[in-house]
């Protein structure tokens, strides 16, 4: 029997079939944990983002618009759950921007043997150095692959907004990039 | 042109991090979660229901005072203008209010006879008591599910 797709399977919720969220929940729990992982940097919070989000989503999934990604309207809400924890943290994990006075100019260069050893582990690092609000754009962007306007719908921030956080977490990447390549090259 | 290479390196390495998995059972917690805050589809249905009841009266309600306002807007708009055509505007309101309320007093024995037969022949009170406890759970559900909803978007 062929599996069914996230259109089925939303479909059949909509219509009011509760099993169906288990199929849903199956296709999203490794990218909504992750996505919530990569914000928190704590895995028990990033579960119970997690979690937390998926049963928020099913509650509400007579909200839902089906004219929209699915996937955009659930990153929402796990948005809205990792910033609720990021504020009740008690770690107070800065969300604000960071202070940009020092940083030297990224398009000076970066050495290309420190860009072309850019490993899985080195970009992680990287990205759970940024602040939040520039972490969760370049992921969605490159990670789940969404366009600005679907970005801006996730974290609720006009597109241009979106864009200019893009351009300054890729910006922030570089300059760390630069700075450990200054130090090791 | 060398910036658009380490910006297509960041894209292309952020593009295959790996996703992560939560720990065993998070599933079955996310289920027994969704399984714990459920609500059965009558009773949805019922609230529902009960809540297109309530905004009925409410309109219903909106309606007649809306009908009144309009119908006697000229004498209330002269009064305004008035000075201390405030408080004669109110006391005219409150004349006609109690005018109203004198013939829906009339009004009641009949009404509740109207109720207590289309109850069967229950008496019109119990009817009464009910739809109040109705509209009450629904206003209650209702601004539960409305907290709910804000809270989920």
């Amino acid at each position: 029997m062929m599996a069914e797709t996230e259109t089925d399977l939303v479909s059949r919720c909509l219509g009011g079939d509760n099993t169906a969220f288990a199929g849903l929940l199956e296709i999203y729990q490794d990218r909504i944990y992750s996505f919530a992982l990569r914000l928190l940097k704590d895995p028990v919070a990033a579960e119970e983002a997690a979690q937390e989000a998926f049963v928020k989503a099913f509650k509400g999934l007579s909200s839902y618009n089906p004219a929209y990604p699915f996937s955009s309207w659930l990153f929402r809400i796990t948005h809205n759950a990792c910033m609720d924890a990021l504020r009740a943290g008690s770690k107070n994990v800065s969300m604000d921007e960071e202070d940009f006075t020092e940083l030297p100019d990224p398009s000076a260069g970066v050495d290309a043997s420190v860009s072309d050893s850019l490993d899985s582990e080195r970009i992680e690092a990287m990205l759970a150095s940024l602040p939040p609000i520039y972490s969760e754009v370049l992921l969605l962007a490159y990670r789940e692959n969404m366009g600005s306007s679907e970005i801006a719908r996730v974290i609720g921030a006009p597109e241009g907004t979106v864009k200019a956080r893009l351009s300054r977490g890729r910006e922030l990447v570089k300059v760390k990039i630069f700075r450990k390549g200054g130090a090791t090259v | 042109m060398q910036s658009d290479k380490t910006e297509e390196l960041i894209a292309r390495a952020i593009a295959a991090l790996p996703y992560r998995r939560p720990s065993a059972g998070f599933s079955a917690r996310v289920l027994a979660g969704i399984a714990a805050e459920a609500q059965p589809a009558w009773e949805a249905r019922l609230l529902k229901a009960a809540g297109l009841l309530v905004a009925a009266w409410g309109a219903g309600l909106a309606f007649v005072s809306a009908k009144l306002l309009y119908a006697n807007f000229g004498e209330l708009a002269a009064l305004l203008i008035q000075p201390g055509g405030i408080a004669e505007a109110l006391n005219l309101a409150a004349a006609r209010a109690g005018l109203i309320l004198a013939k829906l007093t009339a009004a009641l024995p009949a009404f509740s006879g109207l109720l207590s037969a289309a109850a069967g022949g229950l008496p019109a009170w119990y009817e009464t008591a009910a739809a109040a406890l109705v509209c009450s759970a629904a206003i209650a559900a209702f601004s539960k599910g409305g907290r709910l909803a804000r809270q989920a978007v």
